[in-house]
C-alpha cells in the first residue's frame, strides 16, 4: 500500500510536490489497522465457516477442523437465545441511553445557570465515575445492590428481580457515562455566544424558558453525539452484566450478545460458532450504526 | 470486509509480517536453555500452593517449577483450551475431574501412562477411575471430595434439632427450623455451581454419562436426577431453602450470621469456611450426607482434582514426575493437607499422621478426618464425565438460575440440560447411543 | 469550527456574581454528585472493615481495619496488587502516548494532504469504531499467538495502539487548529514537510492531543476483555483483570471480598488524582466541536 505518489490531486487541495510524508504519517495506523482489525476480522470469517469434529475412539482424541459452509450461521440465526440476548440488550439500552443523555443534559443545563453554588465540586464529582473501570464500578454497585451489604435499601428492594435487573445493569452504565456526557454538553453550552442570553433576558425570559427554548435546541448536535456514544456503548455491553453475574441467579451466561459470544468461545470452547455469532452481530451492529449515523448527519446538517 | 479468501490470506500475512518485524520476536519461548535446569510452568488456583512448589524446587534443582494462577476453577479450563489452541499451554495444570474428559477430547491433556506406572500403584481403582480412560492415565489424582453434610452445631443445639440421616428427615428438619427460627433457612439451592447438584444426583444413582465401546449415553433427565430435582423444588417452593448462589457475598453473609444452618459440601469445605464465614469458627460440624433410604452409605462427589500434563509440554516426563511427587510424596501431601485442607487421593496419604488433627476451623470436632475416612469409600461418581461437560454445566447455571428466578419447574431445566448436551456432543461428531 | 477553539472556562456572565443562590440547580447538582459519590463512599467505609466484620456489622458503620486490609492486600502473593497497579499505568501511559502519536500523524496527514485513497482510508478507519472488541479479541489472540506475543506486555499494548476515534478527532483538530497559510509560509521559507509537521502541526495540535491521550489512557485503563483474553501470567495483569480474578477466585472457593474491596478503593484513587491534576489541560470541547 501507499507507494504510488499522489496523482490527480483534486483542485483546491494542498498539493505537495509528490511528498511522501502523508504516506509515512498514515503508515503506522494503516499497518495497525490491517494487523489488528482487518486480519482478525478476516480470521473470524475463516473460522466461522469451519467446525470442530472429533474422531478416534470414545474420547475422540483426534480433533480436526473441517469446512462446514454456512452451518454455523444457520445454527446461530436459528438460536432463540441469541435473539433473546439481543432483546435484553435493547431493554438495557432503552433505559441507559435516555438515562445517560437525559441526566447529562440536565446536569449541564444546571451547571450553566448563573448563581449555581458548588458547581465546580458537583461537576467534578459527577465526572469522576468516568475514570472508574466498568468492572470495578460493577463490583461497587454489586455490593450496593446485595441485601447483605446494601446501604441503599437492598433488603427491601430486589435489585435482581426479573425486571429490576435491567434497571440495575442500566444504572451502572448511566453512572459511569453521565459525567463524561455532561461535560461534552456543558462545553457546547459554554461555547454559545453570550449575546444570545442578553437579548433573551431583556425579553424577560426566565432561566427555565431560556434553557428549554434557546439552549437545548442550540446544543442539539452535542446531545446527538452523546446519544451516539451511548448507543455504541450499549451495543458493547459486556463488563457490567458479566461482573454482576456471580452475585445472583438473575443474569445468565448468555445475557447479552457479547456474553453469548464469550460463552460460545471460552466456555463451550466452540470458536467457529463464536466467530459466526460475532459476524452476525457485527453486520447487524454496522447496519444499525450506519443508518443511525446517516440519520444523524442529515438532521444535524439540516 | 474481504470478499475473497485470497485477499484475506494476504491480509493475514501482512499482519503477521507487521507484528514480527515490528517486534522482533520478543515472545518468550518455553524451551529450556541447554545445560540449565528444565523449566516447567504449573497452572493452579489453590492459595498457598506456592509453598508446596517451593519444596519441590528446593529438592529438585534440575527441574524448576513455576506456579501461576491465570484464573480460578471453571475459568482455568477455558484458559487451558484457548492457550492450547495457540500452542502455548503450561506444562502442568490442575484440572477438576469433571473437566478432564473434555480436555482429553480437546487434545489438551496428554496421556502420561508411560511416565506414571509407579505412581499409579499408590491409588485404588475407584480413585483412578476419573483419570484413567480406556486404560490410559491422563492425570494423577490430587484429592477426593465426598459430599457431606456440614451443619451449625450451635444452631442445632439451640433449636433442639437432631442431625438428619435421611432426606426425609432433612426436609422435616428444614420445616422445624423454619418454624422455630423464622428467617433461618436449612440451606440454599445453588444454581451457580453445577458440581454440587451433580454430586447430589450421583448419590441418588444417576449416571449422566456412560459408554459402551465407543458409544456415549447421555442421561441427565433420568428418573434418579428428576427425583433429586423434585425434592429440592419442593423445598424451594415451600420457602424452606434460600435461592442465592453459593460463594456470592450475599451467601457469605448468610453463612456468617447463621441465616443458613447447613451446607452440603465437599470434604474441602473446612479450608473454604475460614474465608467464607470467619466468625463461625468452631461452630460447624460434619456428618455423613443424608441418605435416600436409611442406612444407605452412598454419597456423591463435589470437585476434586487431578494434576495433569498438557500436550504442549516439551518435558512430559519431568512434568509427570512432578505430578506424581505432588500427590504421592508424604511430605508434599502432608503440606497440602495443612495448607489447603485436601483429603488426599493416594491410599497411603489417607493414613498420614497429619490427618490425626482436625482442620483448624473445626476444633470442636477432633474426629473430623475419621468421619471423612469412613464416608469416602461410599462416594460414587458417574461412570464417566462426558466430553462436553462445560456445555452441560453452563446449561445448568442458566436453566436452574431461570427456574429459581421465575419459579418454573426444575424438571424442565433438566430437559434443557439434556438437549443442550446431546446437541453439542452430536455436533462434535461423537457416537451417541 | 469556532466552537473547537472556544475558551473552556470563558463566558461565565457577570450576572453570576450578582444576587442570591439559584437553589434548584444547586440542589439538583448536589443530588447528582451524591449519586456519583455514594458507591465510592460505601467502598471507603467497607474497606475499613475486617474480614469478620464485613458481613456482620451494620453497613454504614466504619471500623478500624483499613490498615489491616491494605497490609493484607499488599502481602497477598508477595504484593502482586501493586504490580497490577503498575501494569495498569504502564499499559495506559505507554499505550496512550503511542496511540496519540499515531493518531496525530494520521489525523494531520488526512487533514492537510490530499492523497489517493484518503477518503476511503478515513471511512474504513471510522468503521473500525463500530467493531466490538470481543469480536476481534479471539482472532487477535490466535494471530498474536502465532508470533509468540500472547501473555506478553506487547500483546496487550499493540492492539490498543490503533484508535479510530483518536484519528477522527485528530483529523478534525488538525483541520481547525493548523492554518494552511502558516504551512504555506513555512514552505516558502524552505521548511521540509516533516519539519512543518513537527514544528507547526504537532505544536498547534498540542492541547487537542492531551485530550486524545487522556481518552485513550482511560480506555486502556478501563479495558478488561483484551488483557483477560491475552494474559495468563498474573504478574502481567492490569488492575481490572487482577481484581476480577480476586472476586472469582476459583470454583467452590471463598472469594477474598475484603481484599477486593480494599483493592477497589486503592485502584480508584490514583486515576482520579491524575484526572484532577490534568483537569486544566483537558479539552472535551474537542469532542463536541468534532461533530460539525
Amino acid at each position: 500500500m501507499a507507494v504510488a505518489p499522489a496523482r490527480g490531486v483534486p483542485a483546491g487541495a494542498p498539493r505537495r510536490r509528490g511528498s511522501a510524508l502523508p504516506y509515512v504519517l498514515v503508515a503506522p495506523a494503516v499497518l495497525l489497522f490491517l494487523g489488528f482489525v482487518v486480519a482478525p476480522a478476516g480470521y473470524a470469517l475463516v473460522l466461522s465457516v469451519q467446525s470442530r469434529k472429533v474422531s478416534g475412539g470414545l474420547l475422540g482424541t483426534g480433533t480436526t477442523m473441517v469446512f462446514s459452509g454456512l452451518a454455523n450461521y444457520q445454527a446461530v440465526l436459528g438460536d432463540v437465545e441469541l435473539w433473546r440476548s439481543a432483546l435484553r440488550m435493547l431493554l438495557v439500552a432503552a433505559i441507559a441511553i435516555p438515562g445517560t443523555v437525559g441526566l447529562a443534559l440536565l446536569f449541564a443545563l444546571m451547571l450553566d445557570v448563573p448563581r449555581t453554588r458548588l458547581a465546580r465540586f458537583s461537576r467534578l464529582a459527577i465526572f469522576v465515575p468516568y475514570a472508574v473501570p466498568g468492572v470495578i464500578a460493577t463490583l461497587m454497585w454489586g455490593f450496593l445492590y446485595l441485601p447483605a451489604t446494601s446501604p441503599i435499601g437492598g433488603d427491601s428492594i430486589d435489585f435482581f428481580s426479573p425486571v429490576g435487573v435491567f434497571g440495575s445493569v442500566a444504572n451502572i452504565a448511566v453512572w459511569g457515562a453521565a459525567g463524561f456526557n455532561m461535560i461534552v454538553i456543558f462545553t457546547a453550552l459554554r461555547a454559545l455566544p453570550p449575546e444570545i442570553y442578553e437579548a433573551a433576558r431583556l425579553d424577560g425570559c426566565s432561566e427555565l424558558q431560556m434553557a428549554l427554548r434557546i439552549k437545548v435546541p442550540l446544543v442539539r448536535p452535542a446531545v446527538v453525539m452523546c446519544s451516539l456514544f451511548s448507543a455504541l456503548a450499549a451495543l458493547q455491553l459486556f463488563n457490567e452484566p458479566n461482573t454482576l453475574r456471580p452475585l445472583s441467579n438473575a443474569i445468565s451466561s448468555t445475557w447479552v450478545p457479547l456474553m453469548k459470544i464469550y460463552n460460545d468461545a471460552f466456555v463451550d470452547a466452540d470458536l467457529p460458532r463464536a466467530a459466526a455469532t460475532s459476524v452476525v452481530f457485527t453486520v447487524i451492529a454496522l447496519g444499525v450504526s450506519f443508518v443511525a449515523a446517516r440519520l444523524i448527519q442529515r438532521r444535524v446538517a439540516g | 470486509m474481504f470478499t475473497s479468501q485470497r485477499r484475506l490470506r494476504l491480509a493475514l500475512a501482512v499482519a503477521a509480517a507487521l507484528v514480527v518485524t515490528a517486534c522482533g520476536g520478543a515472545g518468550g519461548g518455553a524451551a529450556a536453555p541447554s545445560g540449565g535446569p528444565v523449566e516447567l510452568t504449573y497452572w493452579g488456583w489453590d492459595p498457598n500452593m506456592d509453598k508446596v512448589v517451593e519444596k519441590w524446587n528446593a529438592a529438585n534443582p534440575d527441574v524448576h517449577v513455576t506456579l501461576t494462577n491465570p484464573a480460578g476453577g471453571d475459568q482455568l479450563v477455558s484458559k487451558l483450551i484457548t492457550a492450547h489452541q495457540a500452542g502455548n499451554g503450561p506444562d502442568i495444570a490442575k484440572v477438576e475431574y469433571q473437566s478432564l474428559p473434555s480436555l482429553v477430547a480437546g487434545g489438551v491433556v496428554a496421556d502420561i501412562t508411560e511416565h506414571t506406572a509407579e505412581a499409579v500403584g499408590q491409588f485404588d481403582d475407584a480413585t483412578l477411575a476419573p483419570v484413567r480412560f480406556e486404560g490410559k492415565v491422563y492425570g494423577i489424582p490430587q484429592d477426593v471430595a465426598p459430599l457431606m453434610l456440614f451443619y451449625r452445631q450451635d444452631l442445632f443445639q439451640q433449636h433442639g434439632l437432631t442431625v438428619p440421616t435421611t432426606w426425609d428427615e432433612y426436609a422435616r428438619t428444614a420445616a422445624e427450623l423454619a418454624q422455630k427460627a423464622p428467617g433461618v433457612s436449612i440451606t440454599n439451592f445453588d444454581a451457580a455451581d453445577p458440581g454440587w447438584f451433580a454430586g447430589l444426583a450421583q448419590q441418588a444413582g444417576a449416571d449422566w454419562w456412560s459408554s459402551t465401546g465407543t458409544t456415549w449415553h447421555v442421561d441427565i433427565n433420568g428418573a434418579e436426577t428428576k427425583k433429586v430435582a423434585a425434592y429440592w423444588e419442593d423445598l424451594v417452593a415451600k420457602g424452606l431453602v434460600a435461592k442465592n448462589p453459593s460463594f456470592s457475598p450475599q451467601w457469605n453473609k448468610e453463612m456468617n450470621d447463621g441465616t443458613l444452618a447447613t451446607w452440603i459440601s465437599g470434604a474441602w469445605a473446612p479450608a473454604q469456611l475460614g474465608g467464607i464465614a470467619p466468625s463461625t469458627k468452631g461452630k460447624w460440624a460434619v456428618a455423613p450426607l443424608p441418605a435416600w433410604t436409611a442406612g444407605d452409605q452412598q454419597t456423591g462427589i463435589w470437585g476434586g482434582s487431578a494434576t495433569t500434563v498438557t500436550t504442549d509440554s516439551k518435558h512430559p516426563a519431568e512434568a509427570a514426575r512432578f505430578a506424581s511427587w505432588l500427590n504421592t510424596d508424604p511430605d508434599a501431601v502432608s503440606e497440602q493437607v495443612k495448607q489447603i485442607n485436601i483429603y488426599p487421593a493416594s491410599t497411603a496419604g489417607r493414613s498420614l499422621p497429619v490427618l490425626a488433627d482436625a482442620p483448624p476451623f473445626f476444633p470442636n470436632q477432633p474426629e473430623f478426618y475419621g468421619i471423612v475416612k469412613q464416608v469416602a469409600p461410599g462416594a460414587r461418581s458417574f461412570s464417566m464425565w462426558g466430553p462436553n461437560v462445560t456445555v452441560t454445566f453452563s446449561s445448568y447455571t442458566n436453566s436452574f438460575g431461570a427456574a429459581l428466578q421465575q419459579g418454573s419447574p426444575f424438571a424442565g431445566a433438566l430437559d434443557t440440560m439434556q438437549s443442550a448436551t446431546l446437541a453439542d456432543i452430536t455436533k462434535l461428531g461423537f457416537t451417541v447411543g | 469550527m469556532t466552537a473547537v477553539l472556544a475558551r473552556p472556562e470563558a463566558g461565565a456572565p457577570a450576572v453570576a456574581r450578582r444576587g442570591g443562590t439559584a437553589w434548584v440547580p444547586t440542589v439538583a447538582l448536589l443530588v447528582g454528585a451524591a449519586y456519583c459519590i455514594i458507591p465510592t463512599l460505601w467502598i471507603l467505609i467497607a474497606s475499613t472493615k475486617t474480614k469478620t466484620e464485613l458481613f456482620s456489622t451494620a453497613t454504614y458503620l466504619p471500623s478500624l481495619g483499613l490498615a489491616e486490609n491494605v497490609v493484607e492486600l499488599s502481602q497477598y502473593q508477595s504484593g502482586i496488587f501493586w504490580r497490577w497497579m503498575l501494569n495498569s499505568f504502564l499499559y495506559a501511559a505507554v499505550g496512550g502516548v503511542v496511540a496519540s502519536a499515531i493518531s496525530a500523524a494520521t489525523g494531520y496527514a488526512l487533514a492537510k494532504y490530499a492523497f489517493r485513497g484518503r477518503e476511503l482510508l478515513f471511512n474504513t478507519i471510522l468503521a473500525g469504531v463500530l467493531l466490538p472488541q470481543i469480536v476481534l479479541a479471539i482472532p487477535q489472540y490466535l494471530l498474536l499467538s502465532s508470533v509468540g506475543l500472547t501473555d506478553s506486555y506487547l500483546g496487550v499494548l499493540l492492539p490498543q495502539l490503533f484508535n479510530p476515534y483518536g484519528i477522527y478527532l485528530c483529523r478534525i483538530y488538525a483541520a481547525a487548529a493548523v492554518p494552511d497559510t502558516l504551512l504555506e509560509a513555512g514552505r516558502l521559507d524552505g521548511a521540509s514537510e516533516f519539519q512543518l509537521f513537527r514544528t507547526v502541526g504537532l505544536r498547534l495540535m498540542g492541547p487537542g492531543l492531551v485530550t486524545v491521550f487522556l481518552l485513550q489512557f482511560i480506555a486502556i485503563w478501563n479495558n478488561f476483555l483484551l488483557p483477560f483474553v491475552m494474559l495468563t501470567s498474573e504478574e502481567k495483569f492490569p488492575l481490572t483483570v487482577g481484581l476480577y480474578g480476586l472476586l472469582r477466585h476459583g470454583a467452590a472457593e471463598a472469594s477474598l471480598y475484603s481484599l477486593v474491596i480494599a483493592g477497589t478503593l486503592l485502584s480508584i484513587i490514583p486515576v482520579v488524582a491524575l484526572f484532577l491534576s490534568l483537569q486544566r489541560h483537558w479539552r472535551i470541547d474537542l469532542v463536541t466541536g468534532a461533530i460539525r
